[in-house]
């Protein structure tokens, strides 16, 4: 009886292996063949259709509603979206230079995405709505464009730290006082990145790196992503984190006591660092048609309310509302940094946080 | 015995078919081109990258690897042994449940299970921490799970189950008369323990022992979560962080110089080990009695299952039912671009399936060669299909994105890639399931049926398959259930929009998103369990 179901049972096992593996096949021949229905795209508003193929480096939860907007829009079209950090898709990407894959690549910062166009990586391409822009947050020869920009900011617990005692400095960040006390993202981290990237520019590699060196003798615990440190934070874990401004939103709508500065204000402080996130079409992209589509929704006026609803993101497209209770940038002195030059040495920035071992 | 008397007697109607060494040539070929590609990066990888490497970086990866792998072996074979000897030669209470229980945590991948104990543990905001805290009005310094410790910690405590199932196989083989033996010349209980019964355990330990390490060498999920640097997370960060691909293959080159040495020390004592039958005088030895430290004896092996199969579960289940509970939470677990949950499951249950078969295909050739011909070429060539153990998920990944894109442009970036990096790293456990089989099978069978005028292809699709399909199965789930766990091969190799399980739990995680993880997770537990509870059903003590 025993020998009978075990025989039974792996007459099941490879029924299921094959039936598994046929229906692979299938998988796979459908994704290059056209299916039935897109040999005929349906018309919709913009006539766009087949598979759209979408690198992106922001964290999933933050993109996946904008994808579901553009989705309702354009049903006929079939999103494939590969997410891991900016870095380990502008390194597919370059892989796949002769191969390409990727339609659209999103990321969470310029310079990634400037140091792809040098290396001849994009296609040009101007979105409708593209002039309305600040001109600085398109890419040369309408390679890039800006989505959204984002401030670095400190986050702290309002019951461990008061506001006149909260740091009002990046460089305060240094000081022992705060020791054991801070909770940053490592140097995996695209915004991490980004923001060593500015500083390099603002005041050299040595004192970049002397105030990387003074958050480790600080015993900062360097997290994977921000989400763990607005949490960590929020939670009284750490008095004090790092982060781009939306996580302090984000934390606080989970009802957590915190508080946020915007640092670098002083009389000859460095200003406030910033960066905007954004999105270009590969060269040699397969589906054009529902690149451009794609392009041009992020940054319409509806595209770039769902970043600001959501996310609490500060829109680029003039004369989108901020969400409520978000403090606009026009008051804060930002900090000044050239893009181009920042991203031409971006493996410096790199070279620099392993150098001095950066977790 | 009656096999090795009638192989020569074979030999005469079934002489070495060309066909047959052609096939198994050509499987080894298969797996070795990926190897060889990496290496010939490697040392082309150009002076200059070698200088630096070897100035900067190497020597503490080096550091930082063989630590990791001698804790986790030692303390694997410790806790293995120890968990064995409690089940299968005393009278512990529960024991025929603990058997089961504590091979369990083969089914739950080491990240997975990092990241619930790093939930629970990290210092300050971790689970247990906090309730220690509350309790006692004030902070209390707990062991942090992050960095080398907990790196430790975490393997050895989901990496422990191969010494264990391998070395209770041995003590159940083990015979009375030899401990009786040790006694009647006046050594104590302990004495015999230490001085007869485990020596004689030995080279199933230490089998065991090796493949655990092999395992360390290629682990990155659990050292990228804890922040542990060893080779293999250090190849990675090269790969996606950096475009840089001479470095990571010199440190891939180094990698598997490493891993090929221990290969070949588990190579040789899986020989040995082989051989450990049962003669006609073989009694069961009879079992220690605990007696006062049978309470002491049961809350040890009972936290070992504890930490290592109920914290994981259990919190997994309260997390996925949160996740389940929030309709916000749930909605964002469920879609991915156009991909959905389902479509995470079946790619996890294809890609992994469809490697079993091809796996176990492939190693057919290779097994029929070994077995019914025995002599140094076919070993080594069976030797040479092991050769996967020794290339951890990172360097196979490395090697087939550079070789496919250049070569083979038309499979980049399908999920034929990902299949085929499963294949090449999980072929050793089908080409070992296919021996045991053959090696179990009379020879008689097939002389019969040549008698009868079959050919030798017909012999093997009529006779001997039909009459192995139990133990290819068993190999056959053994790939499927790597396969499913498997990560940073998964990661690096994986087109846009086909993400499996073990991808989603990956993204989810590391960015802090427990909760969404979870339900990915828990259904990775499930899948692997089922496979691996067949597999245990195999063995005798299993039933």
């Amino acid at each position: 009886m025993q020998h009978f179901s075990r025989k039974l049972f792996g007459l099941l096992f490879v029924l299921t292996l094959l039936v598994s593996a046929c229906g692979g096949g299938t998988t796979v021949s459908g994704e290059n063949v056209p299916e039935t229905e897109s040999a005929q795209p349906v018309e919709n508003e913009a006539g766009v259709s087949g598979d759209l193929v979408i690198y992106s480096g922001r964290s999933e939860s933050l993109i996946q509603p904008v994808l579901d907007a553009f989705q309702a829009k354009h049903p006929t079209v079939k999103i494939l979206l590969k997410s891991g950090s900016n870095s380990e898709l502008a390194n597919a990407l370059i892989e796949e230079q002769a191969n390409p894959q990727a339609d659209v690549f999103v990321t969470t910062e310029i310079f990634t995405i400037q140091n792809l166009y040098q290396q001849g990586l994009f296609a040009s391409y101007r979105p409708a709505g593209a002039d309305s822009l600040p001109p600085e947050f398109i890419g040369p020869d309408d390679s890039w464009i800006g989505l959204t920009r984002r401030a670095r900011v400190i986050i702290y617990n309002t019951e461990l730290v008061s506001a006149e005692e909260a740091p009002t400095s990046i460089f305060d960040l240094t000081d022992p006082k705060w020791k054991g006390q801070i909770a940053a993202a490592g140097s995996t981290n695209g915004g991490m990145q980004a923001q060593v990237a500015a500083m390099r520019q603002l005041l050299g590699d040595v004192d970049t790196q002397e105030w990387l060196a003074g958050l480790m003798a600080n015993d900062v615990t360097f997290f994977g992503g921000h989400t763990d440190v607005r949490k960590a934070v929020g939670a009284g874990e750490f008095k004090i984190g790092l982060v781009n401004h939306y996580y302090y939103y984000l934390q606080q709508a989970e009802g957590s006591p915190v508080g946020i500065v915007f640092p670098d204000q002083g009389e000859g402080g460095i200003g406030l660092i910033s960066n905007a996130t954004s999105a270009a079409i590969v060269k040699g992209a397969k589906n054009v048609p529902a690149a451009q589509a794609f392009l041009d929704f992020l940054i319409s006026e509806e595209g770039q309310k769902l970043f600001a609803e959501l996310n609490y993101e500060y829109p680029l497209l003039p004369g989108v509302a901020l969400k409520e209770g978000v403090q606009p940038l026009d008051g804060f002195r930002l900090a000044d940094v050239n893009v181009a030059e920042a991203a031409l040495d971006f493996n410096g920035t790199l070279d620099l946080m392993e150098a001095i071992g950066l977790p | 015995m009656q096999i090795q008397d009638t192989l020569p007697q074979l030999r005469r109607y079934y002489h070495i078919s060309p066909r047959l060494l052609f096939a198994a040539g050509l499987v080894a070929l298969f797996v070795a081109i990926p190897l060889a590609y990496i290496f010939f990066r490697a040392i082309t990888g150009g002076e200059e990258v070698w200088i630096r490497l070897l100035q900067t970086r190497i020597w503490k990866l080096l550091g930082n690897t063989l630590l990791l792998a001698a804790t986790v072996t030692g303390g694997a074979a410790l806790i293995g042994v120890t968990m064995s000897f409690f089940t299968e030669r005393t009278d512990l209470p529960g024991r025929r449940v603990f058997r089961w229980l504590l091979a369990m945590p083969l089914a739950i991948p080491p990240y997975i299970g990092g990241i619930v104990h790093l939930t629970l543990l990290r210092p300050r905001g971790g689970f247990i921490p906090q309730l220690l805290a509350s309790w006692f009005g004030q902070p209390i310094p707990t062991p942090s799970p992050l960095g080398f410790g907990g790196a430790a910690f975490i393997l050895t405590l989901f990496m422990f189950p191969y010494v264990y199932l391998l070395s209770g196989a041995a003590f159940r083989s083990l015979n009375a008369s030899l401990e009786e033996a040790s006694r009647t010349f006046g050594r104590s209980n302990w004495q015999t323990l230490w001085e007869v019964t485990l020596p004689a355990l030995r080279p199933g330990i230490t089998a065991g022992a090796l493949l655990v390490a092999l395992d360390v060498l290629a682990e990155y999920g659990t050292v990228a979560l804890l922040r542990y640097e060893t080779f293999s997370s250090a190849i990675f960060v090269q790969l996606s962080g950096r475009y840089d691909r001479s470095a990571a293959a010199v440190l891939s080159g180094v990698l598997i110089v490493i891993a090929v040495i221990i290969l070949w020390g588990e190579l040789r004592l899986q020989g040995q080990a082989r051989f450990t039958q049962m003669d006609s005088q073989w009694r069961p030895a009879p079992p220690h009695q605990l007696k006062r430290w049978k309470i002491p004896a049961f809350l040890l092996v009972a936290f070992v299952v504890f930490a290592s199969l109920l914290v994981p579960v259990l919190v997994l289940g309260v997390w996925s039912v949160q996740a389940l509970l929030d309709s916000e939470t749930l909605a964002s677990i469920m879609r991915s671009g156009s991909q959905n949950f389902g479509n995470y499951v079946w790619n996890s249950l294809w890609a992994s399936g469809l490697a079993a078969v091809i796996a176990v295909l492939l190693s057919l050739p290779v097994a029929l060669l070994s077995v019914r011909y025995p002599n140094k070429l076919t070993q080594a060539i069976s030797r040479f299909c092991q050769i996967g153990y020794a290339i951890p998920g990172v360097v196979i990944a490395l090697s087939l994105v550079l070789m496919v894109n250049r070569y083979l442009p038309f499979l980049y970036a399908t999920p034929l890639v990902v299949v085929m990096a499963y294949v090449l790293r999980h072929m050793p456990q089908a080409v070992r399931a296919s021996e045991s089989a053959l090696n179990q099978l009379s020879p008689s069978m097939e002389e019969a049926s040549r008698t009868l005028g079959r050919t030798s292809l017909q012999t093997i699709v009529q006779v001997i398959l039909p009459l192995i399909v139990p133990g290819l199965l068993a190999g056959a789930g053994l790939v499927f259930l790597t396969s499913l766990k498997e990560l940073p091969a998964t990661l690096l190799l994986r087109p846009a929009g086909f993400d499996t399980l073990a991808v989603r739990v990956w993204i989810w995680a590391s960015e802090g998103f427990y909760v969404q993880a979870a339900p990915a997770a828990l259904l990775l537990v499930v899948a692997s369990a089922a496979p691996l509870y067949f597999l245990l059903r195999r063995e005798q003590i299993f039933r």
